[in-house]
């Protein structure tokens, strides 16, 4: 499913003031793509995945997806957010069987399909407890099944990982690659991890500071699975790295007043740097 | 244990009271006259068309209460006019003691049923009406836009998300509401209405029979904290490991 944006705006009105969050974003994802989009923060990449869910509308420029222009919310279009947003007055079944509902099917389709999504993200265990009772990274797996078990063509995720420890985010990331390479979904992730992004994506596109435009693309043509600590990740995440640094402090600058700057390549005074002074 | 032993010494120091002869026997009923009024209504059925009959009353009173109240409160919590306009007279309006309207009831609707059926639902609706707006007011919006993502809107976003989501809250005004509107029946049955537990307290009163009065406030007392053991608070106990609160 192809995903076409074409001079994307979006503003918003906070107290009077119009913010422009994405000025004149074009962006074109291919079927079965993995894309990262990487930005300062503020930049406008999780309302850009807001556009394409249709859960806001863009001030001007259209999105379309499959060749139908984005009106509203559909159910090719699945959301992953970074809080799971589960229901926590229903178990893990339930919550995954939540967006089946329209679907037309059984009530036994609908927990078979709910339970081979549950398998998918090894929590079979867990078919019956409730949200509470599950860790943060157990809470994301049941919100990736649910997103998955409405089998939607494409898969939207705003930082799905952020609010996780290093180690689960670790094999979430392997599992994630898996689940992306089985079931050949167009995937459009956001993330201010570059590391995160150089691991995952096939091509990482990175957005200016507010108001977002894509200031450059990333292809990443490394063989799958790829592991965090890679040293060809680590190399392309430093390129990104750079690129997204000036962006940061541009970003930083807008917030704090055009005197911070970040001090670069200058030593910090340690007391290596005396010579034995204080001795 | 404590429990009971408390309530082994208080029903010693009201024997004791009363067998001290301060009081004459009808204006400070003993425990065993009580225990005997209370054995004999129950027996001859006197006390159980009472019950009956304010069970009844409270069961529609309430019953309709609660509807109304969780539809009005849906309706403030999510029209915004609604809820700077009437938001703030409900809120107004629940300082109103529900018995207050008595006066009124019985203008519009006569000396019976309907009269004591408003007082009770004024004494209920309101409170699960600000419990449902809050508790609406209170849903995460992240829930609202998982749901609206999954392609859940309109009715069925309020049957499927909004409501469950607020039913802690509006659980919360559902207990509260019960208490108002038992205390609002009783009110209204001990000032007029025939039958009726409160009407037995004043029928205890005319024959100057304090230990039937004594006995029918221990039953309205039983009622009141039956319902909100048996209903309330394993409604509770249920939301509470559901959703994973402090017990």
């Amino acid at each position: 499913m192809k995903i076409r944006m074409k001079d994307v705006s979006k503003s918003f009105r906070q107290n009077g003031v119009v913010l422009e969050a994405l000025i004149d974003v074009s962006l074109e994802v291919q079927p079965g793509e993995f894309v990262c989009l990487v930005g300062a923060s503020g930049c406008g990449k999780s309302t850009l995945l807001n556009l394409v869910a249709g859960l806001e509308m863009p001030t001007s420029g259209d999105i379309v997806v499959d060749g139908r222009p984005v009106e509203g919310p559909g159910l090719d279009r699945i959301m992953i957010f970074q809080e799971s947003a589960l229901f926590p007055w229903l178990d893990v079944v339930r919550n995954v069987e939540f967006g089946l509902k329209g679907l037309g099917l059984t009530a036994k389709e609908q927990r078979e399909r709910a339970t081979y999504y549950l398998n998918m993200v090894h929590l079979s265990k867990f078919h019956d407890s409730f949200v509470h009772q599950l860790s943060g990274g157990m809470k994301q797996r049941v919100a990736i099944a649910r997103a998955l078990s409405i089998e939607p063509k494409v898969l939207l995720m705003d930082e799905p990982f952020a609010a996780l420890d290093a180690q689960t985010r670790d094999v979430l990331h392997q599992e994630l690659q898996q689940i992306w390479g089985r079931t050949k979904k167009t995937v459009l992730f956001v993330t201010h991890n570059v590391r995160e992004a150089a691991c995952l994506a096939t091509r990482v596109v990175l957005l200016s500071s507010r108001p977002g435009r894509v200031l450059k693309e990333f292809r990443l043509d490394y063989s799958y699975p790829r592991h965090i600590e890679d040293p060809h990740i680590a190399e392309a995440a430093g390129q990104i790295n750079n690129d997204l640094k000036s962006e940061v402090e541009k970003a930083m600058r807008e917030e704090m007043g055009v005197e911070w700057r970040l001090a670069k390549d200058r030593v910090l005074p340690g007391s290596d740097f005396d010579m034995g002074g204080g001795i | 244990m404590r429990k009971i032993g408390f309530y082994l010494v208080l029903i010693s120091i009201w024997a004791a009271a009363s067998s001290a002869g301060i009081w004459e026997s009808y204006e400070f009923p003993s425990p065993w006259a009580v225990l005997d009024t209370l054995w004999n209504g129950l027996t001859d059925g006197s006390f159980l068309i009472g019950m009956s009959v304010s069970l009844k009353r409270i069961a529609i009173g309430y019953g309709l209460s609660v509807i109304l109240g969780t539809l009005l409160g849906m309706v403030i919590g999510s029209v915004k006019l609604l809820d700077e306009t009437l938001g703030s007279f409900i809120q107004g309006l629940q300082a109103l003691p529900s018995i207050c309207w008595l006066p009124l009831a019985v203008v519009w609707f006569g000396l019976n049923e309907g009269a004591i059926l408003f007082v009770v639902i004024m004494g209920a609706v309101l409170a699960v009406a600000i419990a449902t707006d809050a508790g609406i007011k209170n849903v995460s919006p992240i829930y609202i836009r998982a749901a609206r993502n999954m392609g859940v809107h309109g009715v069925n976003l309020y049957r499927r998300v909004i409501l469950p989501a607020a039913f802690p809250s509006i659980v919360t005004g559902m207990k509260l509401g019960w208490s108002f509107a038992w205390r609002a029946l009783m009110a209204g049955e001990l000032l007029f209405v025939g039958l009726g537990l409160g009407h037995l307290l004043m029928v205890g009163r005319d024959l100057n029979d304090m230990s039937q009065v004594v006995a029918v406030m221990l039953i309205i007392v039983a009622i009141g904290m039956l319902a909100d053991r048996l209903l309330f608070a394993r409604l509770e106990t249920r939301i509470r490991a559901r959703w994973g609160l402090a017990v």
